[in-house]
């Protein structure tokens, strides 16, 4: 058997090196703060910050969330401090640890993209960009910015002129064929894409038969959505070839290692972290003790391993 | 270097039992290193192992207790939705897990000042602990405590018992069924004019149409009044924004503010109440 010490895990995002495939997914870490009592960030991947635009949001009035058979909906609505307040009040705090900062970019004009990104690229101790285009919860930008091939390949280009750090697309699962996507996006230069954004969904309350979100419509996650995130990983690794981080339902040690068989590089742990602050940390220590029993010495080796024939019964 | 220590308590069932219909008393043993919640705190609360409910449920302390090996913390609540009701089902020995203490406490005032609880239905609960702290604190032996107590009818003044023995506790009832007939609010309207802005901390949890009402009341007035407010939540430590409540910023402009990190006290001339 391996020694659990001496198995590789570290995984490649453009001129990235991450120590190892595990990081929170945007969105529910806040900036890092909260968690630092509770998770060791020297040993994540990398940390994923609250989506971050060019000026403040206050985001949407509540109620934002409820919980649904196997995970929740929530329509926050990007609040978020601003990308200027970020680096200012929240990035130094960051800095102190081992661990890679992916900061998450949002806009409601690809000029706004393109301006936060070359922000962030001139701050110290950001290492690579997300750019969320597919938040389903803002009236503007986001979802239709995600669901259109077109968009996506001009807004990833801008992107790419604007900054010299590694750009991961995150990807809309509201779309017909969320492969074509993340084909444009690769084209267009993305260096990774992450994927699945929410899944866009309601919850009634039938007494008063009004929206359980004061948006109406929230993004679904937790659980319920991990088959159909596995599903979308699956088809865009057969075609694509710049690394996956899979993202969707991510509970236990055990799920994050479906989603590197069906072909992601990376995942990240979403709402999980919402019921268990440990959430990464268990996940990481799982996905090591399985490549330790299972005899993987490099995690690249797992990475897209699904055996689409069954085995013949003897 | 950050010193990582925080971790979720594991809990466990000592009792839960039905007190009136839908309102439960919980008891829930946990481990010496769990702090002692201070008055207005809340613990997420959640079944372990289980994927319904799939998030933990914020829960004010009724009553908390260090023992020799452990601690015990009482809940007590009404069954709202299907959390509570979840919640209701647990027996004796059933593994919970507890996150906090979480949440800005109440300020609490020096002994120079009397207190005055205003409670509407399980608004019981935070208040009751509050006045236990007054009471069981050196300087707040001695205070004057007057706790308005307000429910829909007689049975669901369930928990009351425990605030009567540290406060004067006046009574109201939305169908008269016990004590004044009427709002809580408009119980404590009548005394209003007895207090001394200068001399009196009001503290309040209810309903939000009664602490609109209490706004209201209190709006050209200077009590310091501190109140807790309810939002559903889902991390309870300030991560996913999902608790947000409408404040005044110090400009007298209109934010959101987290119910789980800024709350759950606030001001109550900084809430807005659209």
């Amino acid at each position: 058997m391996v020694n659990v010490r001496d198995i590789k895990t570290a995984v490649k995002i453009g001129s990235l090196v991450l120590k190892n495939p595990v990081m929170p997914a945007s969105g529910t870490f806040g900036y890092g703060e909260e968690f630092a009592s509770f998770v060791d960030y020297n040993l994540l991947g990398a940390i994923v910050v609250k989506g971050l635009s060019l000026e403040p949001r206050a985001g949407n009035p509540p109620p934002r969330i409820i919980e649904t058979t196997g995970g929740m909906l929530n329509a926050i609505g990007m609040e978020n401090i601003g990308v200027h307040a970020f680096i200012k009040e929240k990035l130094p705090f960051l800095a102190q640890f081992n661990c890679a900062v992916i900061a998450n970019v949002y806009g409601e004009t690809v000029e706004e993209y393109q301006k936060v990104a070359e922000i962030l690229s001139g701050a110290k101790g950001v290492h690579a960009l997300e750019i969320n285009i597919s938040c389903p919860n803002v009236k503007k930008g986001g979802i239709a910015f995600g669901t259109d091939p077109d968009t996506v390949h001009d807004i990833t280009g801008k992107v790419k002129q604007a900054t010299n750090l590694p750009v991961i697309v995150k990807l809309s699962p509201n779309v017909t064929d969320i492969a074509e996507i993340a084909v444009s996006a690769q084209d267009a230069g993305a260096d990774a894409v992450s994927l699945i954004n929410t899944l866009t969904g309601m919850s009634v309350d039938i007494i008063s038969r009004t929206s359980n979100i004061a948006n109406l419509t929230g993004g679904l996650s937790g659980p319920a959505i991990k088959p159909i995130a596995l599903r979308m990983v699956w088809e865009v690794a057969k075609k694509v070839s710049i690394p996956i981080i899979g993202i969707g339902g991510i509970m236990s040690p055990e799920d994050a290692v479906e989603f590197l068989i069906v072909g992601a590089s990376a995942i990240q742990v979403g709402t999980a972290n919402l019921i268990n602050p440990l959430a990464t940390m268990d996940i990481l220590e799982g996905i090591l003790a399985y490549l330790e029993v299972s005899d993987i010495m490099d995690i690249k080796d797992l990475v897209g391993s699904l055996k689409t024939e069954r085995p013949r019964e003897e | 270097m950050m010193t990582v220590c925080k971790a979720v308590a594991a809990g466990n069932v000592a009792s839960n039992r039905e007190l009136i219909d839908g309102h439960f008393l919980m008891n829930v043993k946990l481990p010496l290193s769990l702090e002692r919640p201070l008055p207005g705190q809340f613990l997420m609360v959640r079944i372990r192992g289980r994927r319904e409910p799939f998030l933990g449920r914020p829960l004010s302390v009724y009553e908390f207790q260090r023992h020799v090996k452990n601690v015990t913390c009482e809940f007590l609540y009404r069954v709202v939705g299907k959390g509570t009701q979840f919640l209701s089902q647990l027996r004796l020995g059933d593994a919970v897990d507890v996150l906090g203490p979480l949440g800005r406490p109440f300020e609490i005032y020096p002994p120079n000042r009397k207190i005055v609880l205003i409670a509407g239905g399980m608004g019981i609960v935070p208040m009751t602990y509050l006045a236990g702290h007054y009471r069981s604190s050196g300087a707040g032996r001695n205070m004057k405590i007057i706790c308005y107590a307000g429910a829909q009818n007689a049975d669901a003044l369930v928990g009351i018992e425990r605030m009567q023995t540290c406060s004067d506790t006046r009574i109201s009832t939305d169908d008269g069924s016990r004590g004044y007939s009427g709002l809580v609010t408009d119980l404590f309207a009548r005394d209003l004019r007895t207090y001394d802005p200068r001399e009196t901390a009001i503290f309040a949890c209810g309903p939000r149409p009664m602490m609109k009402q209490l706004a209201v009341m209190l709006k050209d007035k200077s009590f310091p009044c501190q109140v807790s407010v309810e939002e559903r939540m889902a991390c309870g430590v300030g991560v996913c924004l999902g608790c947000v409540t409408a404040v005044k910023d110090d400009w007298g402009k209109r934010q959101y503010k987290r119910v789980c990190k800024e709350g759950p006290v606030f001001n109550i001339q900084d809430l807005i109440w659209d």
